[in-house]
């Protein structure tokens, strides 16, 4: 059985399918990649599948049951969490009391939700700015603490949505080394990405989307030599010469 | 925990206002108040204090901390007073009692209130007005309903031999000491909330609901529960108020410049912090209260056209003016020197003035210690 699975998942804007039939699965230890040109559907997908949007036609499963119509703090609950592009701390919280609501989502007493919080802070590197405000942190601050108070839910799935954008390049690398430690934690994550260098160096699967549709699934390997991948990316002329550069 | 040693401004306050009673009628509290007032009257400028920071409190935890703007908590404060009337009137039943059975009735009407705005999503600016809309449509049929009194609103029987158990008391003292632990009990309900999961997904929702919600935030039930406990507590007040009043009528109860006067403490004392809405409700209290007597009885009897066609010099007739406000107006200077209060906070200390009493603190405290070092 797969931790997560989604089938023929539609999702319409009127006239427009922003997300098409698409077929997903997720296994468990797995880090999945979910790339696609800009406007293809990755974040319309990712809020169908974490509950924020009903899909029209389709079913999304985790751990077995369907999740389709549940909120987003149910799913939660059951174990499984995202984070957003747009990044979204609590301003007026500091990074311990940002944390710690995650933390509040399994334990209900505050001291241990506490503990837990200082834990997600250690690993994920946000020690020094513990009682900084949400609205004072760099944006590679932003999210480092939307990762945290994701994995303070304690989730056995994590969606994130572009945590590398507007990073610097060093700051990228430090965000890889702390997706490594969640990992190795025992975290399931799949991951939107453009920063291709995170793509490839973590993810195990990558799915590809264009125009709503999942049009190829593979290794990392397999995928940047897929030419239904690399007319998506660079047009039609490119895939005549396999040897070009390749989109960064 | 809490420490004692970090509250000692509070418990000093405390202290004082246990006493204060003890002294109302003592030479020197008769020489420092202004002529013609009484400690009685004194006693019950504290009372409306204690009141206003419990209803302050009230709002606090669905406005303040659950960001939840309500303009409609006069609705419920003027439902738990009739409620608890009714019972006593028509049942007999003790307003002790009857307060709990109010608090009961307003908490499932705040919950259906919440359960229908926030089950289709209203938030911001629409669940305001759908609070506003709820006041007045109380107001309405308390003004329309014969059982409890229609426009007269409902005398409280008063007895000669009325006891405890009919909170009907002869003194100010005992409503002044009602108030207080009513004041204080709310207190430690709102730091308790404040240091709870509950808290702390109140906080959340306020600053940002889909986040709350992707980290299992429940947002809906969260707001259900804290507009139910809101309410609960606003019950309770309208219970006190018609107890120490003796009278409730709709016009005067179930109005918007109640439901604004509830929030206004909290705003400006800090909405969503523990001791806010009581800073704010003093301030507001006092300011309200010393306008009266500075400029009582000077506005009454002129007619504002007298004072305009008047042949007065221009001096004269600004202080005029300000006494037709504060006396002829029905103490229009008060809420003249509210809104001009409500400015000065938000422009000056957003957040308001406690949380910017701390920053101060803070601030202070950081550079004391680089002087040290």
């Amino acid at each position: 059985m797969s931790l997560f699975e989604a089938r023929k998942v539609t999702k319409r804007f009127g006239g427009l399918t922003a997300v098409n039939a698409v077929d997903f699965n997720v296994q468990q230890g797995e880090i999945v990649g979910l790339i696609g040109p800009n406007g293809a559907g990755k974040t319309t997908f990712f809020n169908v599948i974490s509950g924020f949007m009903k899909p029209d036609e389709g079913d999304v499963r985790f751990l077995g049951d369907s999740i389709v119509g549940h909120k987003p703090s149910d799913i939660c609950k059951r174990g499984m969490t995202r984070t957003f592009q747009i990044v979204k701390p609590f301003p007026e919280m500091t990074v311990t009391d940002n944390i710690l609501v995650g933390a509040f989502n399994h334990h209900r007493d505050a001291a241990t939700a506490n503990k837990k919080a200082r834990e997600v802070m250690e690993l994920v590197g946000l020690g020094a700015q513990a009682e900084k405000l949400g609205r004072e942190l760099t944006v590679a601050g932003r999210k480092r603490v939307e990762l945290a108070k994701a994995l303070a839910t304690e989730p056995k799935l994590m969606l994130l949505d572009e945590v590398m954008a507007g990073l610097t390049p060093s700051e990228v690398t430090g965000m890889i080394e702390v997706l490594g430690r969640v990992r190795e934690a025992g975290v399931t994550m799949v991951i939107v990405e453009h920063v291709m260098q995170v793509i490839m160096n973590l993810s195990d699967r990558i799915y590809v989307l264009h125009h709503g549709e999942a049009i190829a699934e593979g290794s990392p390997k397999s995928i940047t030599s897929d030419p239904r991948v690399m007319e998506a990316y660079l047009g039609e002329s490119f895939v005549a010469e396999p040897g070009g550069e390749h989109a960064s | 925990m809490i420490r004692l040693r970090d509250h000692w401004f509070y418990l000093v306050v405390l202290a004082g206002l246990i006493v204060l009673p003890l002294f109302t009628d003592s030479d020197f509290v008769t020489a420092v108040m202004p002529s013609g007032l009484s400690g009685s009257a004194l006693l019950h400028v504290f009372i409306l204090m204690f009141f206003f920071a419990f209803m302050s409190q009230s709002w606090n935890i669905i406005g303040g901390f659950a960001g939840q703007l309500s303009i409609g908590h006069a609705a419920f404060f003027g439902i738990g007073a009739y409620t608890s009337t009714i019972c006593y009137i028509h049942l007999g039943l003790s307003p002790w009692l009857g307060m709990f059975v109010a608090a009961g009735f307003t908490a499932m009407i705040g919950a259906g209130l919440g359960l229908i705005s926030f089950h289709y999503g209203l938030r911001g600016p629409f669940f305001t007005l759908v609070t506003v809309a709820f006041a007045e449509i109380t107001r309405l049929i308390l003004l329309h309903w014969n059982f409890v009194g229609a426009a007269n609103g409902i005398l409280l029987p008063y007895s000669r031999d009325a006891g405890f158990w009919d909170f009907q008391f002869n003194g100010k003292e005992p409503y002044y000491y009602i108030a207080l632990v009513m004041m204080l009990c709310s207190i430690a309900l709102v730091a308790w909330v404040a240091r709870s999961r509950f808290g702390y997904y109140l906080h959340a929702i306020r600053q940002d609901e889909d986040a709350a919600e992707a980290v299992g935030v429940p947002t809906k039930r969260c707001k259900i529960q804290a507009i139910a406990l809101s309410a609960a507590l606003a019950g309770l007040g309208g219970t006190f108020y018609a107890q120490y009043t003796q009278y409730i009528v709709p016009d005067d109860m179930v109005v918007g410049r109640v439901s604004v006067e509830i929030l206004l403490g909290t705003v400006i004392g800090g909405a969503g912090t523990i001791m806010g809405p009581i800073v704010g409700a003093f301030i507001l209290i006092s300011v309200g209260e010393a306008t009266r007597v500075i400029f009582e009885g000077g506005g009454t009897g002129i007619s504002l056209t007298t004072l305009i066609q008047s042949d007065v010099g221009l001096a004269e007739k600004f202080s005029g003016y300000l006494a037709y406000l504060a006396g002829g107006g029905g103490g229009g200077l008060a809420v003249l020197l509210y809104g001009v209060l409500l400015i000065a906070v938000v422009l000056g200390m957003p957040g308001g003035v406690l949380p910017w009493l701390t920053r101060k603190r803070k601030s202070f405290a950081k550079s004391d210690k680089k002087g040290d070092s």
